[in-house]
């Protein structure tokens, strides 16, 4: 067992834990933040996209022993109050979400990646996407929504 | 785009948003199935075959004791003692020739026997998921191996391995529709003949959301409550009913969100009845959630179908028969929607567009050591328009036509709708002739010879291909859709529905529908899908097959529209007058014979006004014509998108931003097909090869760029608002357009999913004459 101490949007936790828990556990089992989906086992669909001390991550990739001390934040952390953050706030203008599911990774990634990249060109969006698989929307109206947050967080 | 195409905001809080369940799943506040958790909950994990056909010989689960917190193992024996044997099949009884149907068992546990990998052996159950996989790995079963076959053909020949003791040949089932004498005599008389074979290849559905269950056994009613990904409750609580032998008031069905369906859902799966055996032994709460392993192992697959269609034409290039031979490849057991799915649809829809004055189909049902096979988005729709608009761009190509010349001189022309086709159908109503003329002309089709000489002069292979589809929707398994309306005392009206949605935004185009005829601002329309909170569920469809706007959401106009005569009844008493006399405007009941006035929810304080809209509804037939550009870098193999294009026939539009992503997703989902999806076994072993994301080719983002998208409307009339249903009609759509587009940049005919930069590439090279000739 290990004793994990982190903070997950803005609030300090300490879980006791398996030594092999991923972190996408931790967040899901042991802070009941179920934002943070699972939709694949090989790391390829992206649903579980976190941000570690600034960085988008998958999370089932990441031992939860790995983020210790680190400073997590996850869907639930990303609106402030009534107010959504822009990446939120372009996915349902464009109607860039169909199911959800994808949806909580895909703005995570989004946001991690327009912190890198403020000005993407589209196949610049397309590479940053790749990471993550949607079923529903075709991605049309993803990268629209990208398209949005970009010009809503440059100004 | 027409003045209609607008992004339809609504303000929740202090928010835009353009659905109404938009907040709660941008902020991580969605509730899917594996988000359920009950106190005092047990987790299941499951042992599977690691192997297509094999005896079991022994399971030895003595070492499971080794791992701390493990409560039990359930196996065969176990669902044998149950009688969890039989999932539903809604086969029609006898086939061709007055053939039964064989249906063979599906024990929910293995019962001395495998037949695909991945099929479930044992279940482990235990106080932590990691503990009942620790669990799994200690269980020592030993096989011995039997051969395995997974290719249908293969399997219905002589000799083959046998799956089921009960089900000689592997043959479960033949079928037939149409007449076959009078296709016979047309082909024996044509002028031309041309005959293609395609495989409608294997494909997994991979909603985003993995399978999951949580299972709850209520001792004082004997009754479970189930939470699991479902495209509606009532299809659900059937298949568990059936399934499990029990009545359909044993269960309850309690689920929110539902992370994509597209068909996977409907099936009641052998890990949830085999975890009902638990909770009701244990008296606890089980929990599963899928691996996306599992997923690609387990969950029902589409298509499968290898098709053949002969196409009869006379000397100026009529249709004058079709034959189809169709084989569909149902995997190791039959799944409640499979084979009857990919019988059915098609015989209604055999015709295409086109007036072709006879039809025949022969259908063969195949069992093989692979999946089970369902309804996957189309079920069976997009795979004989993929067949038949195949055929049609070869017979063009044989005939030195013109594709769109040759589809034109074929279409129903709208003054024969209602036309009633040669399989039975009466197709209500399309314009064929005028949509796919409107389609041409934005595409400029005529301009492409242009467009490809300068694709040629970058050194890229340039195509062009369209589709011209259509497919029933609206008719459901159930004798009515009913919406139940109340109105709260503080104005909000309540709208349950038993349609559930699985990404589709019903919780918006509900509201507009209902909002639209009470004439109230769209956001006092709460809308509850599933009986959660509900004693008596209604009756009424899952949502699948297209027919939800066309079912449920018209019946939302219909319990609106009785919601006010009821109300009327009720304010006449307050108003003092009769309730002939009293008006309704915009959430208020007023007369020209009374001072007073009364507000929904003023009345709704006072008096309980409540009611249950409901209709019943043929089937109506949205229909389409697709028309899309490729570039193929010869040196690759790699193929672009360079332009698509749809118009498409759907009736009333209820909320265009809806209609345009679910045409996109569904574009996007044939396209996935059409490029990289592909679920291959390997031919020896059984075993599945493209078991993941790294294999199995999901589309990405930029795949396909843009698209542009148009309507032609021709209204349904089968309901009051007009509506005709559009989830799947894109996939049907895109399959054959980009298909045809490829296979026109190469300049051949045969050529089958997935269409990798491998496979094109080999084709290149194969007609290296024939490019240099053309190009």
């Amino acid at each position: 067992m290990a004793k994990i101490e982190l903070k997950i949007n803005g609030k300090q936790h300490s879980f006791d834990v398996e030594d092999r828990t991923l972190l996408v556990n931790l967040i899901r089992d042991h802070a009941q933040l179920t934002g943070t989906h699972v939709g694949c086992d090989t790391s390829q669909c992206g649903a579980c996209t976190v941000h570690m001390n600034g960085a988008a991550v998958k999370s089932c990739t990441v031992l939860a022993g790995q983020a210790n001390g680190a400073d997590i934040t996850t869907i639930e952390g990303m609106a402030k109050g009534d107010k959504l953050h822009p990446v939120q706030q372009a996915f349902t203008e464009c109607h860039a979400l169909q199911c959800g599911f994808c949806t909580p990774g895909m703005i995570m990634a989004v946001s991690g990646f327009l912190k890198d990249n403020p000005k993407p060109t589209d196949e610049e969006i397309y590479r940053g996407l790749e990471g993550n698989l949607c079923r529903c929307t075709g991605y049309i109206n993803i990268v629209k929504a990208v398209k949005q947050a970009a010009v809503a967080m440059s100004k | 785009m027409d003045q209609h195409h607008h992004s339809q905001l609504f303000k929740v809080g202090n928010a835009q948003v353009s659905r109404l369940e938009d907040i709660r799943l941008i902020t991580g506040n969605g509730k899917y199935s594996s988000d359920w958790n009950a106190p005092d909950q047990l987790h299941a994990c499951f042992l599977r075959s690691d192997r297509a056909h094999a005896r079991i010989v022994s399971i030895n689960f003595d070492k499971v004791g080794q791992i701390k917190g493990v409560i039990g193992v359930y196996t065969g024996a176990d669902a044998k003692v149950a009688g969890y044997l039989r999932p539903p099949s809604f086969l029609p009884a006898t086939g061709k020739g007055g053939m039964k149907a064989r249906v063979p068992e599906r024990p929910c546990l293995a019962i001395g026997k495998v037949r695909f990998v991945g099929d479930p052996v044992a279940m482990v159950i235990a106080d932590s998921h990691l503990a009942a996989q620790d669990a799994c790995e200690l269980i020592e079963v030993v096989y011995e191996d039997l051969p395995a076959v997974v290719d249908p053909e293969d399997a219905l020949k002589p000799g083959a391995p046998q799956l089921h003791d009960d089900v000689p040949g592997n043959n479960p089932y033949e079928a037939e529709s149409g007449s076959e004498a009078p296709v016979t005599e047309a082909i024996a008389n044509a002028a031309y003949v041309v005959k293609l074979t395609v495989d409608c290849t294997r494909v997994t559905a991979s909603p985003m959301e993995p399978r999951a269950a949580l299972i709850e056994y209520k001792a004082d009613t004997d009754s479970y409550v189930v939470h699991t990904p479902s495209q509606g409750v009532n299809m659900t609580r059937k298949q568990f009913a059936t399934y499990a032998n029990l009545g359909e008031d044993k269960f309850r069905v309690e689920i929110q969100d539902v992370g994509g369906g597209f068909g996977q859902r409907s099936t009641c799966y052998p890990e949830y009845v085999s975890m009902m055996m638990a909770a009701k032994a244990l008296q606890r709460p089980i929990k599963w959630v899928s691996t996306r392993t599992e997923s690609f192992l387990t969950d029902t697959h589409g298509r499968a179908n290898i098709i053949t269609c002969t196409l009869a034409m006379d000397k100026n290039a009529q249709f004058t028969g079709l034959r189809v031979d169709w084989l569909t490849d149902q995997g190791a057991y039959l799944s409640p929607t499979g084979p009857a799915g990919h019988i059915r649809n098609p015989t209604t829809c055999l015709n295409g567009v086109y007036k072709i004055p006879a039809l025949y189909a022969h259908f063969r049902v195949a069992l093989t050591n692979t999946g089970w096979v369902a309804a996957y988005r189309g079920a069976g729709r997009p795979d004989i328009a993929y067949a038949i608009e195949r055929v049609v761009d070869a017979a063009a190509r044989e005939l030195n036509m013109d594709p769109a010349d040759l589809r034109r001189r074929n279409y129903v022309p709208l003054n024969e709708y209602p036309y009633k086709s040669a399989t039975g159908s009466t197709i209500e109503i399309a314009d064929l002739p005028g949509l796919s003329a409107k389609a041409l002309t934005l595409a400029d089709w005529s301009g492409f010879e242009a467009r490809r000489a300068a694709s040629a002069k970058k050194g890229k292979l340039r195509g062009i291909g369209m589709s011209a589809v259509i497919e029933p929707t609206g008719a459901g398994t159930y004798p009515r859709d009913e919406i139940e309306l109340s109105v709260n005392a503080d104005g909000l009206v309540t709208l349950h529905t038993v349609a559930h949605s699985q990404g589709q935004g019903h919780e918006t185009s509900f509201a507009m529908v209902t909002a639209n005829a009470l004439g109230i601002p769209t956001e006092r329309i709460k809308v509850r899908q599933g009986d959660a909170d509900r004693s008596v569920t209604m009756v009424g469809n899952h949502s699948g097959g297209s027919r939800t706007m066309v079912g449920a959401g018209t019946v939302c106009h219909i319990a609106a529209n009785k919601l006010i005569d009821a109300g009327k009844s009720l304010a006449a008493e307050d108003l003092g007058v009769e309730p002939s006399q009293v008006s309704y405007s915009k959430g208020e009941f007023s007369s020209p014979h009374s001072k007073k006035k009364i507000t929904l929810a003023q009345l709704a304080a006072k008096k309980k006004l409540s009611v249950v809209g409901e209709g019943t509804f043929t089937s109506t037939y949205p229909n389409g014509c697709h028309i899309t550009e490729v570039e193929i870098d010869p040196e690759t193999g790699v193929t672009d998108i360079a332009s698509y294009l749809s118009v498409d026939d759907c009736g009333h539009i209820v909320s265009h931003t809806i209609v345009e992503g679910q045409m996109h997703g569904a574009v996007v989902q044939g396209l996935g097909q059409v490029f990289g999806e592909h679920i291959v076994y390997d031919k020896e072993s059984g075993q599945m090869i493209t078991g993941s994301f790294s294999d199995y080719i999901m589309p990405r983002a930029g795949q396909l760029k843009s698209m542009q998208m148009e309507e032609y409307t021709t209204l349904s009339k089968i309901g009051p608002l007009g509506i005709k249903g559009m989830g799947e009609s894109g996939c049907t759509a895109s399959l054959p357009a980009l298909v045809n587009a490829v296979s026109n940049a190469l300049g051949v005919k045969h050529l089958d999913m997935p269409l990798t930069p491998s496979k094109v590439w080999a084709t290149i090279q194969q007609n290296k004459a024939h490019l240099a000739k053309h190009h």
